[in-house]
This record gives C-alpha cells, structure tokens and sequence, in this order.
C-alpha cells in the first residue's frame, strides 16, 4: 500500500511538471495556431540561467529563478517577433518544420556555449525530504506540486477574467473575427508567447534541480509536453492539467507495476490511441471545434 | 619596341623569378611533411554519454600531444584524430566505423566506449582495420572479436571476480538489490552479481533495470527501496544518469551500503553526485595517484589543455593512442596489420596504467585497482 502511494506521489509531482511545460505549448497553439517544437528548448534555457544565475552570479535560488522566467519571456517575446512572425503566412508544417529547426539551433548552441558535461542546479530544496511514515519525497518536488498548481490556477483565471485573456481567447477562437472586432493581434500573440515561454521557463526552473542539466533536455521537455497536449487537446489548459496528471502518474504506476520499459513506451502508446479515437483531445466531444 | 638593354634586363628578371619558384618549390618539398596517421576516434559525443565522451576524447588528445610533440611515430609522422560522434547508440556507432573506413580512410580505429556500441562496431570492422576498443566491459566484445580486434579494459567478469570478493569479504551486506541498464552490459551484471554474491550468502533481492535515455529514476527506485536491501548495486555507465541515480537514491531516503559499478566513477560523477557517493567503493584500472612517469606526464598535458580533470576513461583513450603508436612503430606501417596485432599481441608494453598484455582474443590483461570515494576525491583503497 505504501509503495503504491509513494508510486503515486512520485506520478503526480512528474506530472505537475508536464503540466506547466504543456500549458504554454497548448496556448501557442490555441491563440498562434503555430505547433513550436522548440518549446522545450525554453525549458532548457530557464533550467540553465537559473543555473549560471545561482553560480555566476551568486543569485538564491528563488532569485534566480524569477530572473529566469523573466529573461526567457524576453526571449520568447524575440522569437516571436523575428521567427514566427514573419512565418505567418505559411502553412501550418512550414512552421512546424521551422521551428524544429529553431529548436535544433538552441539545443546546439547551448552545447557550444554551456559545454556537454551534465550539470546540477544545487538548491536547497533538492536533497532535503520530507517524510510522512514510509513516503518521502523531496522538497523541490513538492516545490514543482505546489508552485505548477498554483501558476495553472492563475494562468486559468487570467485567460477567464481578464481582458487580455479574453482577447486571447477571442484570438484563438477567431483571429478574422477578433481583429475584425479591433483587437491588436499581433500584440496578442506576443504576449501569449512570452506567457508560454515564461511557463516553460519556470517548469525548466522548477524541474531541472530534480536531474542533472544537460544542453539537449529540451528534447525529453517538449516530447512529454507534446503526448500531454494530443491528450488534453490543443489549446485546452484544463486538458492539458488533466492530461499531464494522467500521464505522470500512468508511467509511474505503469512502470511501478508492469515494467520500467512500459514507462517509456506508454506515452507513445497514449499518442497513438488518442489521436486514432479521439483526436481532439479526451475531454473534448469528438467532433466539436475549440 | 624592345631595346636589347630591355630584353637583358628581361632575361634576367625571367631568371631571377624562375629561381625563385625553383627554391621555393623545392624548401616546399622538403618542409612538405610526412603524411599524418590517421586514427578515428569515435566517441558519443551527444546524448545521455556526451560528457564521458568528451572526456575520453580529452585523453587522447592529451596523448597525441605528447607523442607528437616527441616526433610522432615512424620517424616524423604526426598522429592525427579524426573524430566521430557514435551518440552512444550502436547504429550510429556502426555507421561512423564505415565512413571512417570507406571514406575518410583511416589507418586505425579506436571506438566502441559502451557495450552495445562496441558489440556492434567491432562486425563492421571485422578482420578490415585495427580497432582498439577502450571502455566496453562485455566479455563477448573480445570472445567474439577478430584477429584485429583489441580490448583495454577488463571484462565485466573479471571486474565482478575481484570486486564479488571484496564486497563478500569486507564489505559483507546481508543483502542487495541492483539497478543496471537494460542493455547487454546492464544484464551480464546481473547474472553475474547473482551468482558471485549469491556464492557467499549474500541475499539477492532483486533488481530493476533502467533505460539509456531515462532522465528520472524515482519510480525504480521506489521499486527498489521497497525491497528493503541492506546494500543497493548501482551500475551506471555514464556519468549524467549515475549522479542522478546516487542522488535520487539518497533522496528516496536509502541509508544503506551503495555499491558503485566497476570502471565508472570519474571526478565529475563525484562532484555532481555530492554527499550521495560518500564513501562509496569502485574499481578502477586508473589510480590518479599513480606516480608512473607517463601517467604523470599526460596528467600534466591534460591539464595544459583541458579544465576536466583527469579520469579513468580519458585514461583508456590515452592508452589506445599509446599502444597504436608503439605498435605501429614496431610494424613499421600504419596499414600492416598482421604486424600491429603481432606488435600488439606480442611482449608487454609499457604504457601509463602499466604494463598490458593481450592475449589470443586481444583482451589486456591489466592491473585492477580497488578505489573509494573520501572526501569527494577518488583515492585508491587497501583491500
């Protein structure tokens, strides 16, 4: 029993940390119609400057973080302007194909400016446990739990009641309309970019100190990012809690009880069934349009 | 119109220009160099190895620097690494050998770090080109191998041998549980382990095999903790996912003996790792310790060139280059080959680790080193 509880815990704080990846994905999709491979990368870079900003420049953890976050918003807001932007016309693989390019260009530069040799992001919450009887987990887990949950909580309301949420909500339903309706697109986009990028950044922060750091974990970031949006729909940060809760704790139990190899294999497993029954997502009703 | 002064004056210009480029041509004749040895160095560059690749590649750079700089070999020809990148999967292992063969046309190959890489490499290069296998402790990598096919480290059976001793003898858990790779090195380990441990009443409570690209080990190591060992195994084969492994092990409240692999601890493993690998044991062909003239001599060009510290497989790469050119130079040409493995099979060379031997299937036969982490510094230990 307490072996399953602990398979448990350990599935839900992996699964909160897809979420907070796959919310931003789900939201450059919904509002941009553009699928960003490179978004991983963001994690990666959010990951390695609140590395460099703990270790250069003798940052706290806490720090470093936001300045994270921040830098890489900044960086996604770039991205936008002078990648995705201009691309706007082309088609939907056009895109696709340019941003994984986008995403090779990173992980590689990183390896060139960063080093191959693995690093760790040492805070104080990595090693420190907490235990309840038989179940321990490690603060900066509980850290991933708690923060992503809230940062979904509020990216949810945000979408919901504020005006700028709405337009993007009014964007990703219609962009004809929603300009037709004097809403400034462009800016629109943007925003929702250095929003998801800003997420993905703070999922690199928050995750990152659970393993080691290296230049190509972009690549594990945006796959699990990717399995949670087919499940949870495109655009949809409900499904894409959902999904990621569900995913997180089916490899973990998966693994736990059937066989590791199983926990690999189930997320690819999972894209292939949803997207052959349902490929709107699982929470969606089949044929409706988001 | 040309004066007759003009056409001396000509003359002579046309003369002086022709001698020139006469000297010229010839002074570059005689500064052209000898054609280099090319040796293909065919590390993972990328993935989940990169930085153990990188380190290896370190130490054979840092030997080809040595021995260049002491005149190359064959009277003046410099030793020249071309460098691939296997990514640590066999595939691409296979398919850097084959451009390095067919179309970079190397003399020479050292490749195969991991097992699996090297199981499947060393077909390619079956009884076509010299290759040197470094880290790769599969027993079938030389029992199956070709007449030029050689091997630096121990096998993984003779590491388990003499370190089942020493775990059985010294360090005396009542029980262990193993968290390998799910590859062929990961399950020899395995079955090995079993046996020997098992052999002196060691209780084997089970094992739980990871995967080359996992990133997180939570769920294994849940699995394992609930198997209440006295003493977890862990074989680790590159440094990213070992320190992860110690690490996580620790954070999963394991207070328990951990038992390190033989042949993988590096610096940086310890240093990433932190307080989990804490006295922890290993063994090792490398004692940075070691006050052999040579291996002083490349621990001081490493760290000439490189930040890394030195370690146990930089060590093997240095070895590699070392006994290709001490071979080659015996054989008297980089493509006899009967010759080099003759050279190679032949009397012991003496190289930075100390004497080696190759036997019939080309294994070396080498001294294995106890080593232990204290004081997060690698030390090598009585016993």
């Amino acid at each position: 029993m307490m072996v399953f509880l602990q398979q448990l815990l350990n599935g839900l704080a992996n699964g909160m940390g897809y979420v907070l990846i796959a919310v931003g994905l789900t939201l450059v999709f919904g509002v941009l119609r553009v699928v960003n491979f490179a978004h991983g990368e963001f994690f990666m870079l959010g990951a390695y400057v609140t590395y460099y900003g703990m270790t250069l420049a003798g940052m706290d953890y806490i720090s470093a973080l936001l300045m994270a976050t921040v830098m890489v918003a900044g960086l996604g807001i770039l991205a936008n302007r002078f990648f995705f932007q201009p691309l706007k016309k082309e088609h939907e693989f056009t895109i696709l194909l340019s941003s994984l390019g986008l995403a090779l260009l990173l992980s590689h530069l990183a390896e060139t400016i960063f080093g191959a040799d693995p690093k760790y992001v040492d805070t104080p919450f990595s090693d420190a446990t907490l235990s309840l009887g038989e179940i321990t987990v490690t603060q900066q887990r509980i850290g991933v739990i708690v923060v992503a949950s809230a940062m979904i909580a509020a990216t949810y309301w945000f979408i919901k009641h504020t005006r700028m949420g709405k337009m993007m909500q009014a964007t990703a339903q219609n962009p004809e309309g929603a300009a037709l309706t004097g809403i400034n697109t462009r800016f629109v986009h943007a925003y929702t970019f250095a929003l998801a990028c800003a997420l993905a950044a703070l999922s690199g922060a928050l995750v990152g100190p659970t393993a080691m750091l290296y230049p190509t974990v972009g690549d594990w970031a945006v796959l699990k990012g990717f399995i949670v949006v087919v499940m949870g729909g495109l655009g949809s940060v409900t499904g894409a809690l959902l999904g990621g809760l569900i995913l997180g704790v089916a490899e973990s139990l998966g693994g736990g009880y059937i066989s590791l190899g199983f926990k690999e294999a189930i997320g690819y497993a999972i894209i292939i069934v949803v997207l052959l029954l349902r490929p709107n997502g699982l929470f969606n009703p089949p044929a409706s349009r988001k | 119109m040309e004066t007759t002064s003009m056409k001396t004056h000509r003359r002579t210009w046309m003369s002086l220009a022709t001698g020139l480029l006469a000297a010229s041509l010839s002074f570059g004749a005689f500064a052209q160099a000898k054609p280099p040895v090319k040796i293909a160095a065919i590390n993972p560059l990328s993935g989940a190895g990169a930085f153990d690749g990188q380190l290896a590649l370190e130490g054979m750079q840092a030997m080809a620097a040595i021995i260049n700089a002491n005149g190359g070999v064959l009277g003046g020809r410099m030793i020249e690494l071309v460098t691939y990148d296997d990514k640590g999967n066999p595939e691409e292992g296979v398919s850097a050998a084959k451009r390095a063969m067919e179309q970079d046309k190397v003399d020479l190959i050292v490749g195969g770090w991991f097992s699996a890489v090297a199981l499947g490499q060393k077909e390619v290069t079956r009884d076509k080109i010299i290759h040197i296998v470094t880290s790769a402790q599969h027993p079938k990598v030389t029992d199956e191998g070709h007449k030029y096919l050689f091997r630096l480290n121990a096998t993984s059976t003779m590491m388990s041998d003499r370190y089942s001793k020493f775990v059985c003898d010294n360090i005396k858990p009542k029980s262990v549980a193993f968290i390998t790779i799910n590859d062929d090195y990961g399950r020899l380990e395995v079955e090995n382990y079993t046996r020997l441990l098992g052999a002196c009443k060691i209780e084997v409570k089970g094992n739980e095999f990871y995967n080359r690209n996992d990133a997180d080990f939570t769920t294994a190591l849940t699995k394992l903790r609930s198997l209440n060992a006295d003493a977890i195994y862990v074989s680790a084969i590159n440094t990213s996912q070992g320190a992860t492994i110690y690490r996580q092990l620790r954070q999963s409240g394991h207070r328990g003996t951990i038992i390190a692999s033989a042949g993988n601890m590096n610096p940086k493993l310890v240093e990433l790792s932190g307080p989990a690998l804490e006295g922890v044991y290993s063994i090792s062909l490398f004692a940075p310790d070691s006050q052999r003239p040579m291996a002083r001599k490349w621990m001081d060009q490493y760290a000439k060139m490189f930040k890394n510290e030195p370690s146990f497989i930089g060590s093997l790469g240095a070895q590699a280059v070392e006994v290709l050119a001490q071979a080659v130079d015996k054989a008297g040409d980089p493509r006899a080959y009967d010759k080099i493995a003759a050279a190679l099979k032949g009397p012991k060379l003496n190289t930075l680790l100390g004497d080696a031997t190759f036997d019939d299937k080309g294994q070396a036969q080498q001294s294995i080193y106890l080593i232990q982490v204290k004081n997060k510094k690698i030390v090598a230990s009585g016993g």
